[in-house]
């Protein structure tokens, strides 16, 4: 790793790019991603009718093309006779932008602190390890959870509560990089040249680890809309009228067995995005990993 | 390891565990909502009834004696009273941790039972389809929700096939002597193959939730190990030999491919451990999670605050494990 | 080795069937404790019904029948006397005695008489000074004051064998069980099932609540399923035999199916929205009566809730006790409301914000739409139950607007209802409503011994309360349970216990 990690930052990331676009599966994966992102970012736009605006006479309708279906609703109608298709669209913006939001906060934190853990050392490095250790030591849900009961539901709580738990995973990656970038090559020339401690933080050190961040904030960021489903399940998800595709799942759960379609649909829009989001970090992981490459 | 080093890993326990009891007693403070309100319910309870049950709950003393008094009875391995059972924590929760214990060990060797061959072949056909296929596939267990999967599950082989149990740990006429706790170990021991069968059964659906999301982290992780360990100077060698490619995949690369798969297996079981409430629920299984779930909705802190003790305890010491499990796997390595 | 894999499976699905008298009960959570007097929770006390009877029992349309008692007679104000049927044998053989029922009573009553641990029971027996044993099988109650649903309350308090809790202790209590119950205790797994079995020497229970006799089958299960979608699983699949709290969309899928049936019976818990009479908009009754007219209850009743509910004029079941039949519930008027909302000031409708718990979700959301297409904008709040009730608890320390929720009464007389909810300040009065004249009314019905004169009392109380509408009337829904077609000789009970006494399977 040494020799490949002391090259210039900017020719071990293209190499990582070139050997990326060479994996079909990954880059279908991320076509798939970012036609999701579309629909979430057009999603006033697209969805055919009002996500919100249910009429009782229709509720449970079956999809287009089973009997009792209508092609204006060709997902069919959930448990207050609303648009699944709508509902399903606009989902794709509260679920994404949950994982999106939470990777971004968490991601800065903890890049942050494991920049400074990694490279300070001495006490702020054991301070920060030990915070991590007690994050660690936390069962996930529990976590979640517990301090959810605190706040009590709704969408920003919910990414409040997982930056909290979650910065701890690219912090650990971080320090750990930072620790051996920081007795290499380019780093002590930095050093030896003067330069700031932030310079060598975030000009030197940080590019080269780029790569591993990105591959760390992916894969949680497939595991973060999972997490939310889970507490969509446990009745502590987002909002009404607002929904998620976990809290679809989970209010469409109780009918599952005579009108599959309320929670199978999400279900499979869960499934293909986070499929997706993990094959493409999957790739990025065999392109960006210097280990692997060769 | 050595003893020395093994002493300063157990003392820096101590701050994890503090920083984690501080952790959850706030947040139980915080928590809105009255313990005496949820145990008595709709009640005619008088206001001097209720602030005896106050009392009786140990509620009635300022926060910060509470949290001494709790720190104070936890060293000595004293955990207090449920709320609602009116039993001591200790006795509660030790009635569903062979439960919990189980379900965990279960879904972990399934996943790797799928997880490490699906990582060899991978790595030996490594870039072909069976690669990529294996790659999707074992992503699939990671990329569905516990519960949803879990339903999908019961409606499929329990409704419409009629092959698994919907609920439950093992079927009511089976009387199984307590040896262990895990009745696909005590079934065995106390020489009953019908119940051990049932008792296998039960698990089924659960461990299959559980584990395959487990198997594409192992997958993984085998199949990274397995491409380094197949680069290595020595197995180079060994195919200039002209030892058979079967011989040197499995007798030589495996055997240093599957230190960090082993490793990476000894920290999730902790993972699991604490991540299976979904699951539990759904199966009707009657385990720790579940438990602490209930118990984080009806206030009753005293469970919560045990539990989670319990599970970073048995975290910390699981990572101990796979540290240990590094060093005798991998001579190289001296901690 | 594929077919052997297949071979195996099969053989394994195969492998013991329920026995033939094995009642399976899925029930949505395990019991906190065995004993009888040291818990509040519904589900222990509808499982402990099978192993411990007590002096009354109700029938399922909820009369009050002797049971382990011959009679109970009212002697003066505050004095009963219960006479003890004879030959009434705990699980253990012993008889039992008045010193049993003294010994229970005691343990109740008493401020520590548990070991140390005052029962959380104790609530529930009302103002009971003294236990007094007049013979082997008479007791007499002393009350400090006149409690007229002392005979109602009585089927709480399950009779326990002195000589055995002074073995076990309140300790050995949780765990161990011994009654004079149709059931006793064959173990019991934590968080995964309780299972019973017959008591052969059992007395037969109540001469009013045919037939008489021992249990009918071998033994009952209650197996733990909390997830609803698994518990309704869970009976198609033939695993149970009943299930409890069949959510209303599964009652078709359930009725489709030729080995499933639904049971039903009215409930006792009312739906109502609690409106914060102290603070705008709802200070003002024009805006409650509007809210009121908002609401088409009839069409949730049959979208939602399969039918199976009733519209409330009152707060109070009409199976219940001093119900008042004359009042109807408020009409499904969106003109009406938009008026009186005018008139209130509001011609632009106003903006409020509806709590809900994550249980009923749903329905909040429909009644939120329905209130907003009146001009009562309400946007929907979800909240955790017990986070949600603490909030609430002080209608003048907060800015809380509506409140989705419910109270229950299993003894179905309004004293359990109104006393809290609409009495000025008491414990459940989350809307501030406060008016001097019910106040006089519920309290003259506390110790009122006279039926007819207390069943007056409560009625007009319910008109004014009707007139003033503090809260928003919802619906009683009905409890619904699904059960396997081999099930009979069992309805549900309002109470929404399952005592399985009479039960058999075909």
């Amino acid at each position: 790793m040494s020799a490949l990690a002391a090259a210039a930052p900017e020719t071990r990331f293209a190499a990582g790019l070139h050997a990326l676009r060479a994996n079909r599966a990954a880059m279908l994966s991320l076509l798939i991603v970012a036609g999701f992102a579309v629909l979430a970012l057009l999603a006033p736009w697209i969805a055919p009718h009002d996500p919100t605006e249910g009429d009782l006479l229709r509720r449970l309708q079956p999809p287009a093309w089973m009997e009792g279906g209508e092609a204006a609703y060709p997902l069919g109608c959930d448990a207050l006779g609303r648009d699944i298709l709508s509902r399903l669209i606009h989902g794709t913006r509260v679920s994404m932008s949950i994982g999106v939001a939470v990777v971004l906060a968490a991601t800065a934190i903890g890049a942050l602190l494991g920049l400074l853990a990694g490279y300070l050392r001495g006490g702020f490095d054991v301070a920060i390890s030990r915070v991590v250790d007690v994050l660690l030591g936390f069962p996930y849900l529990i976590f979640a959870i517990g301090l959810m009961a605190v706040m009590g539901p709704g969408l920003a709580n919910i990414v409040l509560v997982l930056v909290i738990k979650e910065w701890v995973m690219p912090c650990r990656v971080v320090r750990a990089e930072t620790l051996a970038a920081r007795e290499m090559d380019y780093v002590e020339a930095a050093r030896a040249l003067g330069e700031t401690t932030a310079h060598i933080l975030f000009r030197e050190i940080l590019p080269n680890i780029l790569s591993t961040l990105l591959v760390v904030a992916t894969f949680r960021m497939a595991a973060i809309i999972i997490i939310e489903a889970s507490l969509s399940f446990l009745g502590l998800g987002v909002q009404p009228p607002a929904a998620s595709w976990g809290s679809m799942i989970a209010d469409g759960r109780q009918f599952m067995l005579d009108a599959w379609w309320v929670s199978t649909l999400p279900g499979l829009a869960i499934l293909a995005l986070v499929l997706a989001i993990n094959i493409a970090s999957q790739g990025m992981r065999d392109a960006f990993d210097p280990g692997l490459r060769a | 390891m050595n003893p020395i080093a093994l002493a300063e890993r157990l003392l820096q326990l101590i701050p994890v565990l503090f920083g984690i009891s501080a952790i959850v007693f706030s947040m139980m403070a915080l928590t809105p909502g009255d313990p005496v309100d949820v145990m008595l319910g709709d009640s005619l309870a008088t206001p001097a009834q209720r602030a005896a049950m106050r009392q009786d709950m140990g509620l009635d003393l300022p926060m910060h004696e509470r949290f001494l008094r709790f720190l104070g009875n936890a060293v000595q391995g004293e955990f207090g009273t449920s709320f609602h059972h009116r039993r001591p924590v200790a006795d509660v929760i030790a009635e569903r941790i062979p439960a919990t214990i189980e379900l965990t060990l279960a879904a972990m060797l399934l996943a790797l039972a799928i997880g490490v061959p699906l990582g060899v072949l991978a790595a030996v056909r490594r870039d072909g389809w069976f690669d990529r296929l294996a790659t999707v596939a074992t992503l699939l267990g990671v990329s569905m929700p516990g519960f949803w999967f879990g339903i999908l599950a019961i409606l499929i082989f329990s409704v419409t096939l009629g092959l698994f149990p919907v609920a439950g740990r093992i079927g009511y006429s089976s009387e199984v002597p307590f040896v262990t706790g895990m009745l696909l170990v005590d079934t065995l021991v106390a020489g009953k193959p019908k119940a051990f069968l049932e008792a296998l059964r039960h698990l089924a659906l659960p461990a299959t939730t559980l584990g395959l999301a487990m198997a594409a982290l192992l997958a993984r992780v085998t199949r990274s190990a397995m491409i380094d360990a197949l680069r290595q100077d020595y197995i180079v060698f060994a195919e200039a030999k002209g030892l058979s490619r079967a011989r040197i995949v499995l007798r030589h690369a495996l055997k240093n491919a599957l230190i960090p798969t082993v490793t990476v297996a000894a920290i999730e079981t902790g993972t699991l451990l604490g991540g299976n409430m979904i699951v539990e629920t759904v199966f009707g299984w009657p385990g720790l999670g579940r438990l602490v779930v209930e118990a984080i909705f009806t206030r009753n802190y005293p469970i919560v605050q045990a539990a989670v003790l319990l599970y970073a305890v048995t975290y910390v010491l699981l990572n101990l494990v796979a540290d240990i499990l590094y060093t005798m796997l991998n001579p190289r390595v001296r901690l | 080795m594929r077919r052997t894999w297949l071979a195996a499976v099969a053989a394994m699905a195969l492998v013991a069937p329920a026995q033939a008298a094995d009642l399976r009960v899925g029930t949505s959570s395990d019991i906190v404790t065995l004993d009888p007097g040291n818990h509040r929770s519904r589900v222990t006390e509808s499982a402990l019904l099978n192993v411990y009877d007590a002096l009354v029992a109700r029938t399922d349309d909820m009369k009050l029948v002797p049971e382990l008692a011959e009679s109970v007679t009212q002697i003066d104000a505050t004095t009963w006397e219960a006479k003890l049927r004879r030959g009434v044998r705990f699980h253990d053989g012993s008889e039992m005695t008045a010193e049993d029922v003294k010994f229970t009573y005691d343990r109740l009553t008493r401020t520590n008489a548990m070991d140390g641990k005052t029962s959380p029971r104790q609530s529930l027996v009302g103002p009971v000074a003294e236990t007094i044993v007049v013979d082997s099988h008479t007791v007499r109650f002393k009350l400090s004051s006149p409690w007229p649903i002392f005979r109602a309350y009585i089927p709480f308090n399950q009779i326990v064998s002195k000589a055995f809790v002074e073995k076990v202790k309140t300790d050995g209590m949780a765990t161990q069980a011994m009654g004079t119950g149709p059931f006793k205790l064959t173990e019991w797994r934590r968080g995964d099932s309780l299972i019973l079995e017959r008591f052969p020497g059992y007395y037969g229970g109540s001469p009013d609540l045919l037939p008489v006799g021992p249990a009918r089958v071998d033994r009952v299960i209650f197996r733990i399923i909390p997830e609803p979608a698994s518990r309704v699983a869970a009976l198609l699949a033939g695993e149970v035999d009943l299930i409890d709290e069949l959510p209303h969309h599964a009652i078709r899928q359930i009725e489709a199916n030729p080995r499933t049936q639904v049971l039903r019976t009215n409930g006792t818990r009312s739906f109502f929205i609690d409106l914060n009479n102290l603070k705008p908009p709802f200070n003002d009754p024009r805006v409650r009566q509007a809210a009121n007219h908002a609401i088409n209850r009839q069409l949730i009743i049959d979208r939602l809730l399969n039918g199976l509910a009733v519209p409330l004029a009152t707060l109070i079941s009409p199976d219940s006790y001093g119900y008042n039949a004359s009042l109807k519930p408020y009409a499904h008027d969106v003109a009406r409301a938009r008026a009186l909302l005018a008139e209130a000031g509001h011609p632009n409708g106003v903006d409020v914000t509806l709590d809900v718990t994550n249980a009923f979700k749903e329905q909040g959301e429909v009644v939120a739409q329905m209130l907003t297409q009146a001009g009562i904008r309400a946007k929907v709040q979800l909240w955790e139950a017990t986070a949600l009730s603490d909030m609430w608890k002080d209608p003048a320390k907060h800015d809380r607007q509506m409140y989705f929720r419910s109270w229950g009464d299993g003894a179905l007389d309004p004293v359990g209802i109104f006393n809290p909810v609409l009495k000025s300040r008491d414990r459940g009065n989350f809307s501030g409503y406060s008016n001097a004249e019910v106040d006089r009314l519920l309290t003259a019905a506390d110790t009122e011994i006279d039926v007819e004169a207390r069943s007056r009392m409560y009625q007009d109380a319910q008109a004014i309360i009707h007139r003033e509408t503090p809260l928003l009337y919802l619906w009683l829904p009905q409890d619904v349970y699904g059960a396997s077609r081999r099930l009979k000789d069992w309805g549900p009970s309002p109470r929404g216990v399952v005592k399985l006494h009479d039960a058999r399977l075909d």
